[in-house]
């Protein structure tokens, strides 16, 4: 049995290292498309785990501005069988890379979204549980040969609860790290 | 011409932070908690406040008396429940004993050297105190972080079954409204301490500057207590609990209720007791010393020392 799950990891493998080499022509608006697992840690707080989206394109500003959607969640980290809170954040970004070209990237992002916590009791419904989302943040992302990237940043929710508005688990600082496989990638100029 | 700008400005750094690291608050002795003047008046009298020292040999008739244990919160004193001992003492027939928080009451300097263990220690000595004097009947009310201290006794099974009859829990914190709190690890070495505004009324029963190294403290309570809290546990087999939450707190953040209400549970299973005040004070027993106090904080103030006291003689 557990050979039959090396060669189905294998075979699963090689698929997707054959679905990467995917390409899209030079007059294509899509650069590259990756997507992937994100894993969220906020200081102090929950397990927030999820996916994303990231996408470039050479019409905007040569690949160096990437566009992403993304949903990390408590119910997939902290909250899975145990008593914290369930909540969920849905989230637009907007980043901005550095050395494109280079395998290593310095990036800074713009994030926004909506956030939503499930106090589960009615008793608590009296209590803010949704938030507009707005953070930034920034660190570094690596391609490897492979189609695969890693992502790793720390980031600032800029709109936090306060005891008074905003829901209370919503905190200031998090730490990210998305692990993306490239689905479509630009041809390049030498192919 | 770099090099040395370089290492010209990491002096520069390294000095900030030795200069921040050093600060020390200017008290004011004659009106601040925090000097050597002014302490807390259950260290000059300690049997006017605490009902194990101020009966000797109890009788059977008092052994069966009521007994509330009161706790102030982080950077607090007894006076916190000094309202709550007038109140039961026009309106009720039972015992109250006001326990001073280890490290509180004192000066700066023994605030900013104790740790959490130090200020739940009294709790401990003085619930073990009563029940060797034979009290039957012990209720514990704390507010704001004398929750999370109490908390952290019942996880340990430090109460055991029938040990405590109820347990009031005022404005509890196991969140703090204030997230910038998360950060107090990185930042608070930078700072030393955070002045707060206390009133004039408030000014010498809560301490003006508050230690990093004890608001360290503080996160570090409420982050054990929070992840007890994420995996469950019971109250002992006995002991009832009644939640007291403000909607709106700038302290203690309401979520931490909810916090509580799912990883807390009585000892056949069922939910405790929850009320979700609408106030936006923290701490809706205590009103003395502030300011701008409505009648509807005296109603809702009334309203829990009634329900509390409803509950402690039934």
């Amino acid at each position: 049995m557990p050979k039959n799950h090396v060669l189905a990891f294998l075979f699963i493998a090689s698929a997707i290292c054959l679905q990467a080499q995917t390409q899209v022509t030079e007059e294509s608006w899509i650069g590259d498309l990756k997507g992937g697992a994100r894993i969220q840690k906020t200081q102090k707080l929950y397990w927030e785990n999820g996916f994303a989206l990231d996408l470039t394109s050479p019409k905007l500003v040569d690949n160096r501005v990437h566009l992403g959607v993304s949903y990390v969640t408590s119910r997939l980290g902290s909250a899975m069988g145990t008593n914290a809170i369930k909540q969920d954040n849905f989230l637009l970004s907007m980043g901005y890379h550095f050395r494109p070209q280079k395998d290593l990237q310095p990036f800074t992002r713009l994030n926004t979204g909506y956030f939503h916590a499930d106090y589960e009791y009615e008793i608590f419904d009296v209590l803010p549980n949704n938030a507009f989302l707005l953070s930034i943040d920034a660190g570094l992302s690596y391609e490897f040969k492979v189609p695969f990237t890693v992502n790793l940043s720390a980031g600032y929710n800029l709109n936090t609860g306060n005891g008074s508005s905003g829901p209370g688990t919503l905190y200031p600082v998090f730490y990210q790290m998305s692990l993306y496989y490239t689905i479509l990638k630009k041809r390049s100029n030498d192919n | 011409m770099i090099t040395r700008n370089i290492f010209f400005g990491l002096q520069v750094v390294f000095l900030f932070f030795l200069s921040a690291c050093s600060k020390s608050p200017d008290i004011d002795d004659a009106t601040m908690l925090d000097g050597d003047q002014i302490f807390d008046p259950s260290l000059y009298d300690p049997e006017a406040y605490l009902v194990s020292m101020a009966i000797d040999d109890p009788s059977d008739a008092q052994k069966n008396t009521p007994v509330v244990i009161t706790v102030h919160g982080y950077s607090a004193s007894t006076f916190e429940w000094d309202e709550f001992r007038t109140y039961t003492d026009a309106n009720a027939d039972i015992l109250v004993s006001q326990v001073l928080l280890g490290g509180h009451g004192r000066t700066y300097e023994d605030f900013k050297n104790s740790s959490w263990h130090d200020w739940q220690e009294p709790i401990m000595a003085e619930y073990n105190a009563l029940r060797e004097k034979g009290y039957t009947n012990i209720s514990f009310a704390g507010s704001s972080t004398a929750c999370p201290l109490v908390l952290d006794l019942i996880k340990k099974g430090k109460i055991g079954a029938n040990g405590m009859k109820n347990i009031f829990l005022i404005d509890p914190i196991v969140i703090p409204s204030d997230k910038l709190l998360t950060l107090v690890g990185l930042v608070g070495p930078m700072l030393g301490y955070l002045e707060t505004d206390n009133s004039e009324g408030e000014e010498g029963h809560w301490y003006h500057f508050r230690p990093q190294e004890t608001l360290q403290e503080l996160m570090d309570l409420i982050d054990k207590v929070r992840r007890d809290l994420q995996k469950g546990y019971d109250l002992p087999a006995g002991t009832n609990m009644k939640v007291y939450k403000s909607i709106k707190d700038s302290s203690a953040d309401p979520v931490s209720a909810v916090l509580i209400y799912k990883g807390l549970k009585n000892s056949d299973g069922s939910d405790i007791d929850m009320e979700m005040m609408d106030s936006d004070l923290h701490v809706v027993t205590r009103l003395d010393g502030r300011e701008n106090i409505t009648q509807k904080d005296r109603d809702i103030q009334k309203g829990v020392f009634d329900d509390m006291l409803m509950r402690i003689e039934q």
